[in-house]
């Protein structure tokens, strides 16, 4: 029983990656992005590549991605979602144009395939990265195995969870942020440069999938499309947590993992997938704005 | 001599559409015909989506679901009249896949060779898949319509709820491969039939049978956005609070609407799988759903015969374009590109470009 509580706690850990920079982006600008999966796939790629010809190992892959991602979360918020403020739907279309252009710039190894220049590492083909020695060896503590790198996926995630908590609650432009979800009129007139906070914050959510995509790349196949599935995932946990509310995305992370691997234990992992849907489904219809909803929009 | 109005534009528009669509077979041979069909049909989704998007503000997320649901319905009738299912020597016809996952002592009947067989039985009438193709999706629209309206689920949350149900109805289906055909959908369908009369997909029959059925349904539509009720619901989407203060019931025009792009959306699926014999899962693919969004946002989600060609001509492009070896993946990047500035400089789409020229034209500034 241990080892599936503990197994729904990995997975959990995981959506948590996935669901945190889209929660705080969601939150605080109101923006559905949609290319949030293929940000977690280039974080994957990051670390594909840096392992090939830099030599980085996962570990020094985690600040390059990070950087990587955010570099190109930021030049996505100043030509697309800046646009885009108070359209919704349209960024949730317009970053799906994004994830598509993402997805293909991989494939096709930023348009060089055409002319017959091949990049290691890119391409539609599977990639995979090997793992640090430490991270392979499972070792027991009394009766109780343990995978080295399940738990360094659950420490990173509660780090990251720790360090969003720490910068929206204890700095200043975390203040800003929370200010601008309240509302953004009001912030922008006590002075707070609202365009330049928001395309910080979308640089941080871009960031953190970043990383997500190096942990990811950990233990999962690196490929191009790898990133689709894992939005509706994130949103998934949104959604049920409430947007905007950091505690609620740990705490819908936490039951959908846990669910998610209760069930594919007693039954299978389709069915767990299935069970997931439906008790998201039926989240949403009973408290339609989430489990902790941040009062106050 | 009469002058020429916008509406009188709109009404030329519309008529020179049905004319095209009708007069293709003159041009084409039976291969495009069948291709064209199939684009007729994307075309029949771009109108129900931009009847909920455009006029009734609901983002559906999951049409693929009432498409799906749709052709599984009508493709399991034609799945029992299909010789592989008829040679199996059992008393009823049985599908082929119940055949290879049957246990080793099932009975050969289509009442118990597995324990949900039996609600194939009624699908032996080609007309109860018929009636199914339509109900079932209405059916699951109305659930879901009753249940988010009443409640006052807002926008993206609709959105998210529609994406996660398709999601769910594709694992289910995908998982159920006893029952449904699992991965592989169904396949070997018989012909559609009609007193008799066998709808070959490959001729000029089923052509029509698919082409007049939209124009039918472009027709339907039209009547129904300017009627009564089509124009609460648009004030609906406006301005919701306002229809519930001068004492509209929201919750029913939108249902109702919901439920009409539902079964927009399961004919069409039926008629899909007259045209394509076969149903599969990737219809409930997410990429699928979203792909009718994007044909809709390009053609003009507010306007129905915008997002109808919006539809027909991106998927004819893509099909033509993707045969050609360079463009495989390039068309993706291309399309992809593509959207994100028709969402950035045209949020209106086609249409809209088409609605400006058009106004232009004519002396009547009237409705739009």
């Amino acid at each position: 029983m241990l080892d599936t509580v503990f197994i729904g706690l990995s997975i959990g850990s995981i959506l948590l990656l996935v669901a945190l920079g889209l929660s705080i982006v969601y939150g605080s600008m109101g923006v559905i992005n949609m290319a949030h999966g293929e940000l977690v796939m280039m974080g994957a790629y990051t670390t594909v590549i840096a392992q090939t010809y830099l030599g980085f190992n996962l570990f020094a892959a985690i600040p390059l991605a990070f950087i990587v991602c955010a570099g190109l979360g930021l030049l996505i918020e100043r030509l697309v979602i800046r646009r885009l403020y108070n359209r919704l739907f349209d960024t949730l279309l317009a970053t799906w144009g994004v994830a598509i252009l993402l997805q293909q710039a991989i494939r096709l190894e930023f348009g060089l395939s055409f002319f017959g220049i091949h990049i290691e590492g890119l391409g539609p083909g599977l990639q995979s990265v090997t793992l640090p020695e430490i991270m392979t060896e499972s070792f027991t503590v009394g009766e109780f195995v343990i995978q080295p790198y399940r738990t360094f996926i659950i420490l990173v995630s509660a780090l990251l969870a720790v360090l969003t908590w720490f910068l929206m609650y204890r700095t200043r432009i975390g203040q800003q942020v929370r200010a601008i979800m309240r509302n953004p009129d009001m912030a922008a007139a006590c002075g707070i440069d609202v365009k330049k906070v928001n395309a910080l914050t979308f640089a941080y959510g871009a960031g953190l999938a970043g990383v997500a995509g190096v942990m990811m790349s950990g233990f999962k196949t690196v490929m191009p499309d790898m990133g689709s599935s894992l939005v509706v995932d994130g949103f998934l946990v949104v959604v049920v947590g409430g947007v905007g509310s950091l505690v609620g995305s740990i705490v819908a992370s936490g039951i959908l993992g846990q669910l998610n691997g209760v069930v594919a234990f007693f039954s299978n992992d389709i069915i767990a997938r299935a069970v997931v849907f439906a008790a998201v489904i039926a989240i949403i219809i009973w408290r339609p704005r989430g489990l902790f909803n941040y009062k106050g929009r | 001599m009469m002058k020429l109005t916008y509406s009188h534009l709109k009404v030329v528009v519309y008529v020179v559409f049905i004319a095209i669509i009708l007069s293709l077979p003159l041009f084409l041979d039976e291969f495009w015909l069948n291709r064209t069909a199939k684009y007729l049909i994307y075309g029949m989704l771009g109108v129900a989506i931009s009847l909920s998007w455009g006029y009734a503000g609901i983002l559906n997320l999951g049409q693929g679901l009432f498409f799906g649901a749709g052709a599984y319905m009508l493709g399991m009738s034609l799945k029992l009249a299909s010789p592989t299912s008829l040679e199996q020597g059992g008393q009823t016809p049985i599908p082929d896949f119940m055949m290879w996952n049957a246990e080793p002592n099932a009975v050969v009947d289509l009442c118990c060779i597995n324990h949900v067989s039996f609600l194939w039985m009624p699908f032996q009438s080609q007309s109860f898949g018929i009636f199914m193709a339509i109900a079932l999706p209405v059916l699951i629209a109305w659930l879901i319509g009753t249940i988010i309206f009443r409640k006052g689920i807002a926008g993206v949350f609709i959105s998210i709820i529609t994406l996660a149900m398709v999601l769910l109805a594709r694992l289910l289906v995908v998982d159920a491969q006893s029952f449904t055909g699992g991965f592989n959908g169904l396949t070997d369908l018989a012909w559609f039939k009609i007193n008799g009369y066998e709808f070959d997909p490959y001729t000029v029959s089923t052509y029509y049978l698919v082409a007049i059925s939209l124009v039918i349904v472009l027709l339907i539509t039209r009547v129904l956005i300017n009627s009564r009720a089509g124009l609460i619901l648009q004030a609906i989407r406006d301005d919701q609070n306002r229809a519930k203060y001068l004492g509209f019931d929201a919750a029913s025009y939108q249902t109702f609407f919901f439920c009409v792009s539902a079964a927009i959306s399961g004919f069409a699926g039926m008629l899909y799988v007259i045209t394509a014999e076969f149903a599969s899962p990737t219809f409930m693919d997410l990429s699928f759903s979203i792909a009718i969004v994007i044909w809709a946002a390009v053609g003009g989600r507010a306007s129905i015969l915008g997002a109808c060609i919006g539809a027909i001509s991106i998927s004819m492009l893509g099909a033509s374009v993707s045969e050609n070896e360079l463009f495989v993946e390039s068309w993706q990047a291309i399309l992809g590109l593509f959207f994100v500035l028709v969402v950035l400089y045209m949020p209106k789409g086609l249409a809209g470009i088409a609605h400006g020229i058009c106004r232009k034209l004519t002396v009547n500034r009237g409705e739009g």
